[in-house]
């Protein structure tokens, strides 16, 4: 686009269609439409609606953006938008939190992008690299760190989480699988235009998205409150990505994860959006004992902290594998090793998470009286459900789009032979023979242990258990596992991640700003002759500097 | 032609493992100074409970609960080929690779997690929790190890790396086996870390609601799984083996060490049990993947 008409004459706007944008915007597409049919059981005002629309346009803006400043406009109007859909759920503090550091964020890449700009002249991606060769030194790590901020902000990463877990657990149970799902997907790309179009930071990156992956897991351990486990549980997911980003051949283990994140993430959301539309609860202490109230929901659940634990047969699997090749590959060992601890840890936060909602007992008397979600909750989860156990199935049925994204950037792509078997640089593996060896040795199992003569009396009393020879009642404590993951606290090593936060720092930050501010209002006290005297005083200084 | 073969790899494991289980409760019971039972008593009583004529279930999930966890032991046991270089006796092992194994591993305990919570029972509950938070101290050691191994054969093929070893890993690399061997006492569920079952401490752990064929299929499945884990290990650090006696032998010294190791040492808590896991084998395991990185 020429803008020459209106005096910039140098810079240059442009819309590129290029297979990455596409994969995102297919992503963003997919979520928007899996998402509208969770609406129709809220009452949302059609300003809510007019939001979601003007979010999803800026987010299209973003991907098919082929230069910094259109890329800039988005990224301002997502951030603008996403604070009024927020505003109508959030309490005032996590709302303030919210828009300062999305504001933050949006101002330190605006600065990044002008400091690029100084290198060619040009906003351009296709000039990027060379922008960034041009610069100095000092200029070089200050757009680098300006530019990382601004998107860690948006993905959370630990540090710049602070406004996110709240976020999450009071933004209406409509827009936050949106908010986890796609949202944070856009810092994702802004970090693969970074990567691949400026500059590389292997270490850097491979490092921080691995430390915040470990912190975020132990984090979501203690949650009681399902909402808040899971942001925790989509920043410790993104961490891999910003991982695996730090490799050169990395980029399709981070596609491969963003799809995965982004479905998965859907659908746990919308699980929990059912439970808490059904029960008007959403912490584990106030549920349990719903899986046979809610037989569908619980297998969906399953299915989806199967994936999100990355357990073979599903997709979540593929996605991991794709991870873990590409680390081994490049030789990053250790930070493999401390990936891999942290996706072992996160098999505590999906048992608590189905656990804490689905098994135990229920916790009060009027847990026991509901009935499955509505469908309109289900339809969209068994879309979801099934597209994770066809990618399970088929690990290699995306490597074609892979590719062409992959040769775009100029990367190694991945080996093809047929859709079942995913070939990485360290061995294959084959998603069909899984499920199905999978499905033929459990029917096996099944047949025989119904063969039995043995006969089988289901339990009717709920308070039935073996209990060292006692009667457990109403009074006892039964639903036992929803605190789990407290004992982690009397770890010392791990009680360094529980002891420390980052509220006392950002609090310090807040504190300095009010007193800076306090000068500004010794000032201007807001008395009108004071005002005004201020406004001569200006006004004689800008004349005698214009004059100069 | 592989379905015969993983039925011969199924039946070996299972009664292998029932006498090396067997074999376990007698040396274990001359550590205590007793005699111990019959060497095939586990495998009668597992027959035994297979043919009560009343088991409780707490339904679907729970009755779910025991089948996944013996899917997961005989996934395991099918992807991992019993030697180094063989056409039989390979099951699956050809469409997956350690990734998988390591994943599968866990799939069967966190299967039967489900079952446990389904039953209400709080000490069940206790077992999952405790299980759950030492696992994934328990598998750090273990990760760095096999990260080690695999980079340095180049390959994640349990056959590769098992022939590739020109000296066995465990004396090549013996920090990282040292570091391994820790991991491995826990997966095997002998003391120091043996909080999860703890019995007489929690009356039982996982186990406690599961009665009858239930209980018959968790003991079925601990054998096959035993065995399966042995064979793993025997690959990653002892060279693999070429033939059954070979096989017999090496997972038997292992086995051995094993179960003496646990008849040594009481048991840690579950805090304990992390916290050495992540101070000690881990620092060893570390230190055994840089040396032998380093170039």
């Amino acid at each position: 686009m020429d803008l020459s008409i209106f005096g910039l004459s140098d810079i240059i706007l442009s819309l590129k269609v290029t297979h990455l944008a596409n994969f995102f915007a297919s992503l963003i597409a997919f979520s928007s439409f899996i998402v509208m049919f969770i609406g129709r059981n809220y009452k949302l005002t059609k300003s809510f609606y007019a939001l979601f629309i003007l979010l999803t346009a800026s987010l299209f803006l973003i991907v098919y953006a082929a230069d910094y400043l259109l890329f800039f406009i988005g990224w301002e109007v997502m951030s603008i938008s996403s604070y009024f859909l927020l505003s109508f759920s959030l309490s005032k503090e996590a709302l303030h939190k919210y828009i300062i550091f999305a504001m933050a964020s949006a101002l330190s890449i605006f600065i990044a992008i002008l400091i690029l700009y100084s290198g060619t002249h040009s906003f351009l991606y296709a000039d990027a690299r060379e922008s960034f060769a041009r610069l100095s030194d000092i200029k070089g790590i200050v757009f680098v760190v300006l530019m990382l901020f601004g998107i860690f902000v948006k993905l959370g990463t630990i540090g710049f989480h602070y406004w996110l877990v709240d976020a999450y657990e009071e933004s209406h149970d409509f827009f936050t699988p949106y908010l986890s799902a796609v949202l944070s997907k856009m810092g994702i790309y802004a970090l693969i235009i970074l990567v691949t179009q400026v500059v590389e930071l292997s270490y850097t990156l491979a490092i921080i998205g691995v430390m915040t992956s470990i912190i975020a897991t132990f984090k979501a351990i203690q949650e009681d409150s399902a909402k808040r486990l899971l942001a925790y549980s989509s920043i410790a997911q993104l961490g891999y990505i910003v991982t695996v980003l730090g490799v050169a051949d990395g980029m399709a283990g981070a596609l491969y994860h963003s799809l995965i994140h982004t479905l998965v993430k859907l659908l746990l959301f919308i699980n929990i959006a059912g439970i808490i539309y059904v029960t008007g609860r959403s912490k584990f202490s106030q549920l349990g004992g719903l899986i046979y109230k809610t037989p569908q929901s619980f297998v969906l659940l399953l299915i989806g902290i199967i994936t999100l634990a990355g357990m073979p047969p599903l997709g979540g699997f593929a996605s991991k594998f794709m991870i873990y090749t590409s680390l081994l590959d490049a030789k990053y060992l250790l930070i493999l090793s401390a990936v891999m601890f942290s996706s072992a840890s996160a098999f505590l936060y999906v048992y608590k998470l189905i656990y804490g909602i689905y098994l135990g007992h229920p916790t009060n008397k009027k847990l026991e009286s509901i009935k499955e979600v509505p469908l309109s909750f289900l339809i969209p989860q068994y879309i979801l459900a099934l597209i994770l156990i066809l990618i399970g199935t088929f690990p290699a049925l995306i490597v074609p789009q892979l590719n062409a994204i992959l040769s775009e950037s100029h990367l190694h792509t991945i080996a093809f032979r047929d859709y079942a078997t995913l070939i990485s640089a360290f061995g294959e593996y084959n998603g069909l023979v899984l499920i199905s060896a999978f499905g033929v040795i459990f029917g096996i199992v099944l047949l025989f242990l119904l063969s039995t003569h043995s006969k089988v009396k289901e339990v009717k009393d709920r308070f039935d258990v073996a209990y060292c020879g006692e009667e457990p009642n109403e009074a006892t404590h039964l639903h036992y596992g929803y605190s789990m993951g407290k004992e982690l606290k009397r770890v010392g090593f791990l009680n360094l991640i529980y002891k420390n936060s980052v509220k006392p720092f950002y609090d310090f930050i807040a504190s300095q700003t009010v007193n800076f501010a306090d000068i500004f209002k010794k000032i201007y006290t807001g008395n009108l002759t004071n005002n005004f005297n201020i406004a001569v005083v200006f006004a004689i200084i800008l004349l005698w500097w214009s004059i100069k | 032609m592989i379905v015969l073969d993983s039925l011969l790899m199924f039946l070996i494991a299972y009664s292998t493992g029932f006498l090396y289980y067997g074999l376990y409760r007698n040396i274990t019971a001359r550590f205590q100074r007793r005699y111990g039972p019959p060497i095939w008593q586990s495998f009668f009583d597992s027959i035994k409970f297979f043919t009560k004529e009343e088991s409780t279930s707490h339904g679907w999930m729970f009755y779910l609960g025991p089948i996944i966890m013996m899917t997961g032991a005989i996934m395991t046991l099918l992807f991992i080929p019993f030697f180094s270089n063989d056409e039989s006796f390979v099951g699956l092992s050809k469409y997956g690779n350690l990734f998988v194994v390591l994943y599968l591993l866990v799939l069967g305990p966190l299967g039967n997690a489900l079952g446990v919570g389904t039953a209400g029972n709080p000490f069940g509950a206790m077992g999952i929790t405790r299980g759950l938070s030492r696992l994934f101290a328990m598998e750090l050691p273990f990760y760095i190890a096999v990260i080690a191994i695999m980079s340095l054969s180049g390959s994640s093929d349990i056959a590769t790396i098992s022939a590739s070893q020109t000296m066995l890993n465990a004396v090549a690399y013996p920090l990282l086996f040292i570091g391994a061997l820790f991991s491995f006492i826990g997966m095997m569920g002998q003391a120091p870390f043996d909080v999860v079952g703890a019995p007489v401490e929690v009356y039982s752990g996982p186990a406690t609601e599961f009665s009858g064929k239930f209980l018959a299929l968790l003991m079925s499945q601990s054998a096959i799984f035993t065995f399966a884990k042995l064979v793993l290990m025997v690959h990653l650090f002892l060279g693999g083996a070429d033939g059954f006696l070979e096989l017999l032998g090496k997972t038997f010294v292992l086995f051995l060490f094993v179960i003496a190791f646990g008849s040594m040492y009481g048991r840690f808590k579950t805090a304990q049990s992390i916290d050495f896991l992540l101070k000690v084998p881990t620092t060893i395991a570390v230190l055994g993947l840089i040396l032998a990185t380093w170039s």
